[in-house]
């Protein structure tokens, strides 16, 4: 136990569910900060947009209010919960859930010929992918926090095949900590199969990324991260080979690769977005000016969102979001490396880097630097539950905060 | 430590402080790296290409101008309308049943049909839904698209229509417009350039669906509207020409007909029509059936695959100044006006006609067998005698001849701002005086027989006559106006030059006037005012036989004139084609007539003041006795039916024109009824006889035609069926001419 539970009598009762200490100032209040900025920013880029397609230019504003609220509300009350002693559940439940999700959606009708939403009754749609992002982190923090000992076991592993093997290059290469790595490996296939199922292309590599950070992070060896790449590419061209990825994706790649591939089709969108990120220089052109949001960038309210930002505040206000981003995923990592728990630990972790690999992708999408992918950027992008679940996140980080040690340190 | 316990500076925080490094610093920095060499390096290739995206040139038509009459009453002009089009591949499920109401409920269209185009052009951008859609439509279908939100799926754009409010009056003339608005034909094709203006651009800022930003900058360039005409045409005349020759076309039952009017003082063009015509409003239409069957039967082969196409071309032309005819006994006036200017010829000169003369080894007959006996050139031309023009001719030579045949512009274009104008070319329309014109040559080209001119040469050069010698240009756009009203440019009379002297011009024109009191001329006689003029007829060589073109051509009034006429029959089918029986008529009823309008006083001589007409006085509201002792001044036979005191009602209507002698009901009670009587027949009574006959049944006749007292002179026509049940009183023209004495 911490020093701080020892000096203080056990908590007894329902209060042992609830954490207690501050919140993370610092982090609350970056956090506020990119959440006011997103808001104002949605409302800019989209109400030419929803005026035109909504006859209602705060149409998607007001939604995105209503989200926020809803979701704050959330992340408050799940920043007072003691997460650690959930773990189990939140792995349980969260894994089951998602996977149950995730195979629905797949019998879902489809979106632009894929299979990433659930439709709820009531005209309620979420996305499971985004509950799954969320839940492989809740999963493998418990599993690598529990079995940490058998991660970090140098112990030949039993068995004769392992023995040979062992024998053969004369070292303990194949040791106990294989019991975690593979079934922690299985189930971000799982997870990541089943979110490639519903052709979702950037969730399916979120996944991954996700699963490969978290076992960084619970201290599984380099070794196995070479031979798991090794393994993925060997994987990946024979399902490119296999014609697998075809189609959806071919002309992503192309469209990418081929600047002037058509420029009305498959290349609008992007092109726009460069337009927009190139008109908007070093200052940009002032909030609200943006001229691409003129039904230029198509959907402005979400993928694309980022480059009516550069054109609206320049490259000088974007490097500064991004900066406040930076700073949230630092104070994250802060925030989980002073948490004595190791679970808390990778859970603060995990959900900011999940945060980080996000915005990256998504300017990385926005600037024409990779594949049109389709993934959205947090805080920014139109969208309820998908808002909803990231803030739920943040509540667990701040929750976090709570136990972590960080004003004593000074 | 238990398991789940870790230290800060555990193995999982230096690999959450690495994954930190990698992702909030090098990725980030990535990006960030990336934003700004796109901002800052690329910035200006991106803006440029997003801002010629934006801006949007748009093409502002300028208004055509407008085409006036010389009363500015409007012949041709040019109306704002829109064109609606969808594009059918944004039609969805959601929107379907929106776009096909409110196109049908606006533009009053059939929903099925709609429907059915729609889903024909499911995978096209566009389909044209309705053209020449006016502005009240417009309107109410913007406004539609507006509230159910389909500015991506309905457009309207504009469009214009050239309107002829006339129809096919002048459409001869003022040709038509294609489906971009230029001028295809007529004075719209001549004048296109100054009728079209300058188009204007809109540069203006527009979003990703083409629809212009309200706030943005918005750069324009002003079209400047086309020019307007003002033409010398006047309406009314054009009417008067169009009519008489509408009638002389179908009385006659002739292939075509031409005429013109002209001021000769001037050379500006009152009126030229041509017959068959079409609608200018509609000029794809065959007007006329008999073009088309025309062209069936005799057209070329191509012709005759597509007889509408070749009838649409022939009624399109304006034969008037296109087409080239022999001028046959008209050519005389120009032959002996030259050999009085040259002296070959004077007013004594005498010559025995005896019916025939010989040219050569060729025998040229006159119409009179037995010959028109002792002559001068006063009667040459009262006569039409081919025998004495050809004598004259003769004498004159062929250079003298030639000299003149130029001199009166017969070798030449008139120069006549109206589109499609011929050029005579040697030895086509006329013989080569260098080499191929023979004695024989000369001697038919004496009297007009084969040499070709066109009609507007023809009243243009008798304009001279008229004119003191003066050879006018003629012109039918008098002036040019701006948008503004502002006259940019006035055409001034241009003098050709002087053809013959003033005083030999007057002598040919006081002889011209007997050749229609008393010669060929006498059915294009009206009273009071002058008429000089020639009747032509003329063969047509090449032609089946039996085709004629009857012709005639003057001006009035004589000593000053302020018309001159052309007429032309081509290829009359009735039982007359000779020009002083069928073409003097008309040309004397639009020589009446417009002189009327022109507001040109009569003034008659004593034998015309006889048979003239006045305006009916007003006598109702008077009493009885009143009315009497008013009538003591006119010579009316008068009928009084009823036993009030006082006139109610008369009849003919006050300001009828009216016989001065005719007859005049006068009706004192309020209960009357009407007096009726029956129309008797006229025909082939004289103007006296007629006037009795009309009289004694209570009616009045209105002379139209030659109103000359002569014996031969008689009624060939009258506007009431001859039984016919008519009011006492009533007014009854009766058209007269003679058959005698006037072939040429």
């Amino acid at each position: 136990m911490d020093q701080r539970t020892t000096t203080k009598k056990p908590r007894r009762g329902i209060k042992q569910f609830f954490a207690e200490g501050g919140i993370d100032i610092p982090f609350f209040a970056i956090l506020i900060a990119i959440i006011v900025i997103g808001l104002v920013m949605l409302f800019s880029a989209t109400y030419v947009y929803a005026y035109y397609y909504e006859d209602d230019s705060a149409y998607y504003f007001k939604r995105q209010l209503l989200w926020v609220a809803v979701g704050i509300a959330a992340m408050i009350a799940v920043s007072h919960i003691d997460i650690e002693r959930f773990k189990n559940l939140f792995a349980l439940a969260g894994t089951g859930a998602s996977w149950l999700f995730l195979g629905v959606a797949l019998l879902m009708p489809a979106y632009h010929g894929t299979h990433r939403y659930v439709y709820l009754p009531g005209g309620l749609q979420f996305q499971p992918s985004d509950v799954a992002k969320f839940a492989l982190i809740l999963t493998l923090a418990a599993i690598l926090s529990t079995f940490h000992n058998v991660i970090v076991s140098k112990k030949p592993l039993q068995g004769n095949l392992a023995r040979k093997v062992n024998d053969l290059v004369n070292k303990p290469v194949l040791n106990d900590s294989l019991k975690i790595i593979i079934p922690c490996g299985a189930i971000i296939v799982i997870y990541a199969g089943l979110v490639a199922a519903g052709s979702h292309l950037s969730g399916t590599i979120l996944i991954f990324l996700i699963g490969i950070i978290l076992l960084f992070l619970g201290e599984v060896r380099g070794k196995w991260f070479a031979i798991g790449g090794v393994g993925g590419v060997a994987g990946l061209v024979l399902l490119y080979q296999t014609g697998v990825l075809k189609g959806y994706m071919e002309e992503r790649i192309t469209a990418w690769l081929d600047k002037d591939y058509e420029p009305l089709g498959a290349r609008w969108q992007v092109n726009q977005a460069l337009y927009a990120i190139g008109s908007g220089g070093l200052m940009g052109k002032g909030l609200g000016q943006s001229t691409l949001k003129h039904l230029y960038v198509s959907e402005p309210q979400n993928d694309m969102i980022f480059s009516i930002v550069v054109e609206e505040l320049g490259f000088i206000g974007a490097a500064l979001i991004l900066i406040l981003f930076a700073l949230l995923i630092w104070r994250g990592v802060v925030i989980g490396i002073n948490n004595p728990s190791r679970y808390k630990a990778l859970v603060a972790m995990g959900v900011v880097f999940q945060l980080g690999v996000q915005v990256v992708l998504n300017i990385l999408v926005a600037t024409d630097s990779i594949p049109n992918t389709g993934i959205s950027l947090p805080f920014f992008s139109y969208g309820g539950t998908a808002y909803v679940i990231t803030l739920v996140e943040m509540g667990f980080v701040l929750g976090i905060s709570r136990s972590s040690k960080l004003r004593r340190q000074k | 430590m238990k398991n789940g316990e870790m230290k800060s500076t555990s193995k999982t925080g230096v690999r959450g402080v690495i994954v930190m490094i990698l992702v909030a610093v090098i990725a980030f920095g990535a990006c960030i790296i990336r934003i700004g060499y796109l901002t800052l390096v690329k910035g200006d290739v991106y803006r440029e290409k997003a801002e010629a995206q934006q801006l949007s040139d748009t093409t502002v038509s300028a208004a055509r101008g407008t085409v006036y009459d010389a009363n500015m009453k409007v012949l041709a002009q040019s109306a704002s309308v829109w064109m609606v089009y969808i594009n059918p591949s944004k039609v969805t499920e959601k929107n379907r049943s929106d776009v096909i109401t409110v196109l049908s409920d606006t533009l009053a269209l059939d929903a099925a049909e709609l429907s059915r185009k729609i889903d024909n052009n499911a995978s096209y951008g566009y389909l044209k839904i309705k053209g020449e859609v006016e502005f009240n439509e417009r309107k109410a279908l913007e406004d539609l698209i507006a509230e159910k939100k389909l500015r991506d799926v309905i457009f309207v754009d504009p469009d214009t229509k050239r309107y002829y409010p006339n129809g096919s009056l002048a459409s001869t003339i003022l040709g038509f417009t294609g489906t971009d608005g230029n001028g295809l034909y007529g004075i719209e094709y001549l004048y296109d350039d100054a009728l079209t203006g300058t188009n204007g651009r809109i540069v203006t800022a527009k979003d990703g669906v083409q629809f212009e930003l309200d706030n943005a900058y918005e750069i324009s360039y002003e079209a400047e509207q086309g020019l307007s005409l003002v033409l010398t045409l006047d309406e009314e005349i054009q009417t008067i020409l169009e009519n008489a020759l509408q009638t002389a076309l179908v009385d006659n039952a002739a292939k075509n007909v031409y005429g013109i009017v002209m001021n000769p003082k001037t050379g500006a063009i009152l009126a030229v029509a041509n017959l068959p015509d079409y609608d200018s409003n509609d000029p794809y239409k065959v007007l006329y059936p008999q073009l088309t069957e025309y062209f069936k039967e005799y057209g070329t082969d191509a012709e005759k695959a597509d007889p509408v196409a070749a009838a649409r071309i022939e009624q399109w032309k304006n034969k008037s100044v296109a087409d080239f005819y022999y001028p046959g006994s008209v050519f005389k006036v120009f032959v002996v006006a030259g050999a009085m200017e040259e002296g070959v010829i004077d007013e004594n000169t005498t010559y025995y006609c005896g019916g025939t003369t010989t040219v050569g080894s060729r025998s040229i007959k006159d119409y009179n067998p037995t010959g028109h006996g002792n002559e001068t050139p006063r009667t040459l031309l009262v006569n039409s005698c081919n025998t004495f023009a050809v004598n004259v001719g003769l004498k004159m030579g062929v250079d003298l001849y030639f000299k003149y045949f130029q001199a009166f512009g017969f070798s030449e274009r008139t120069g006549v701002d109206l589109a499609g104008e011929s050029t005579p070319a040697v030895n086509v329309t006329y013989h080569d005086p260098a080499v191929s014109f023979s004695t024989s040559d000369l001697a038919s080209a004496s009297f007009g027989q084969s040499i070709s001119v066109t009609p507007l040469q023809i009243v243009t050069a008798i304009s001279a006559i008229g004119n003191g010698g003066k050879l006018m240009q003629p012109y039918v756009v008098g002036k040019t106006v701006d948008a503004q009203g502002n006259t940019v440019s006035v055409t001034q009379p241009t003098v050709k030059r002087q053809v013959v002297s003033a005083s030999t011009a007057a002598t040919v024109a006081s002889w011209m006037e007997d050749v229609v009191t008393e010669g060929t001329g006498k059915n294009a006689f009206v009273s009071g005012y002058h008429v000089a003029g020639k009747t032509g007829t003329s063969e047509k060589l090449g032609a089946s036989n039996d085709a004629y073109i009857a012709s005639f051509a003057g001006f009035a009034p004589r000593s000053d004139p302020e018309i001159s006429v052309v007429i032309v029959i081509d290829d009359p089918k009735g039982a007359n084609y000779s020009g002083g029986i069928i073409a003097a008529p008309v040309a004397g009823e639009v020589i009446e007539k417009t002189l009327s309008y022109l507001g040109v006083e009569p003034a008659y001589t004593e034998g015309e003041m006889a048979v003239m007409s006045a305006a009916m006085p007003d006598f109702t509201g008077k009493s009885v006795e009143e009315a009497n002792s008013l009538l003591q001044d006119y010579d009316y036979t008068v009928r009084v039916v009823g036993e009030g005191s006082t006139v109610v009602a008369q009849m003919p209507e006050a300001g009828r024109k009216t016989p001065v002698n005719g007859v005049l009901v006068l009706y004192t009670q309020t209960d009357y009824e009407k007096e009726m009587t029956t129309v008797p027949d006229f025909t082939g009574l004289t103007v006296s006889q007629a006037n009795r006959l009309a009289v004694g049944n209570n009616l009045n006749i209105r002379v139209s035609g030659s109103a000359s007292s002569e014996s031969t002179v008689v009624a060939y026509k009258q506007d009431y069926e001859v039984g016919q049940q008519v009011e006492s009183g009533s007014v009854i023209t009766v058209s007269f001419r003679t058959t005698t004495g006037i072939h040429d």
